[in-house]
């Protein structure tokens, strides 16, 4: 396995931790596309065989002795995070909608939300105004209630598979869920079932599970 | 995305590559400051800004209007001046050229501003 730009890799180990790096002159970095995709490729190289966590993208040390009081200063919150995800991939599923639709489909449900044109000339153009808003309001307090719905059931199905999640909504018009899980890896095959018994459940929505990434999204240690 | 990593996505690989190309690179939501388009770019930011201040007080009106803690006067005032507000900024919006769209800028992670 090579690093970026073929460099060889080799391990800095403090104890039973170890630094995976390559050398590399701080000058002639230059963090582009291709060097992106060597870096991932040596974490999806990893990640399979071993407790992982990704550094950020294009951290540079002065020397191996430097790493190595690195893994030494911070070596309680590595540990508590290797702990976290040592056995366990992460996995990512996002929800799009085509939102106009979604809308459309809830507020059948409670007509009386619907906002109706004053054609009796009844009320000021200001409060006609107000109506309209009053109805877009609440049609999109519909729509948050039902991805809330939504994320309670997913979680309500991750909980029996131990998982740790993150939950991001309404992220765009369309991307009503972005979340990630950490599940233990052999739990693959009920996340993927899980996940297609979840769909059957909203025919609104289009489910999309990806996966196992290395734990990008569960490291959560500042370096000291 | 290799195929082993897509476990399951219920649309087409189409609609699938689309939406994400929404999440990551939208080049028209990105605001633009160069010494050629400092008038245009700034108006933009500053539009940008001043839309989301309109959508938050919009937004905790229609709260209060809900709630049923408004008279029908208070709702009558409210409405004439966030109908006017809304029209001004149509107006600005027209006069620098800008769209929704354009005042929507990607957060990237975030998801859009507004």
């Amino acid at each position: 396995m090579k690093g970026i730009s073929g460099s060889s890799l080799y391990e800095v180990s403090n104890g039973a931790i170890s630094a995976v790096v390559s050398d590399i002159k701080k000058s002639e970095f230059v963090p582009d596309k291709s060097v992106a995709i060597d870096y991932a490729g040596v974490i999806d190289s990893l990640y399979l065989h071993s407790a992982l966590l990704p550094m950020r993208f294009g951290s540079i040390m002065e020397s191996s002795e430097a790493i190595v009081e690195m893994l030494e200063r911070n070596s309680d919150e590595i540990r508590k995070n290797l702990d976290k995800v040592a056995g366990r991939y992460e996995f990512g599923l996002k929800i799009f909608c085509d939102s106009a639709k979604l809308k459309a489909t809830l507020a059948a449900t409670i007509p009386e939300i619907a906002y109706h044109p004053d054609e009796g000339n009844k009320n000021s153009v200001y409060r006609d105004w107000v109506n309209r808003k009053l109805a877009e309001h609440r049609l999109e307090e519909l729509l948050l209630a039902h991805v809330e719905t939504v994320i309670k059931e997913i979680t309500s199905y991750l909980d029996r598979l131990n998982s740790i999640n993150k939950f991001k909504k309404m992220l765009t018009e369309t991307t009503v869920v972005d979340a990630v899980f950490l599940i233990e890896k052999e739990k693959k095959g009920e996340l993927i079932d899980s996940i297609k018994e979840l769909q059957t459940h909203y025919p609104g929505l289009s489910f999309v599970l990806t996966g196992p990434w290395p734990s990008y999204s569960f490291v959560d240690v500042t370096i000291k | 995305m290799s195929d082993n990593k897509l476990l399951f996505n219920t649309g087409s690989l189409n609609e699938l590559s689309e939406e994400i190309g929404k999440l990551s690179e939208n080049d028209e939501s990105k605001l633009k400051l160069s010494p050629d388009n400092a008038d245009s770019g700034l108006a933009k930011l500053v539009l940008t800004l001043i839309e989301l201040i309109r959508k938050l007080v919009e937004k905790q009106a229609m709260r209060r209007v809900d709630g049923g803690s408004l008279t029908d006067e208070e709702i009558e005032r409210l409405g004439e001046t966030l109908m006017k507000l809304e029209l001004k900024m149509e107006e600005l919006k027209k006069h620098f050229n800008l769209t929704d769209r354009d005042l929507n800028i990607n957060l990237g992670p975030l998801g859009d501003l507004m």
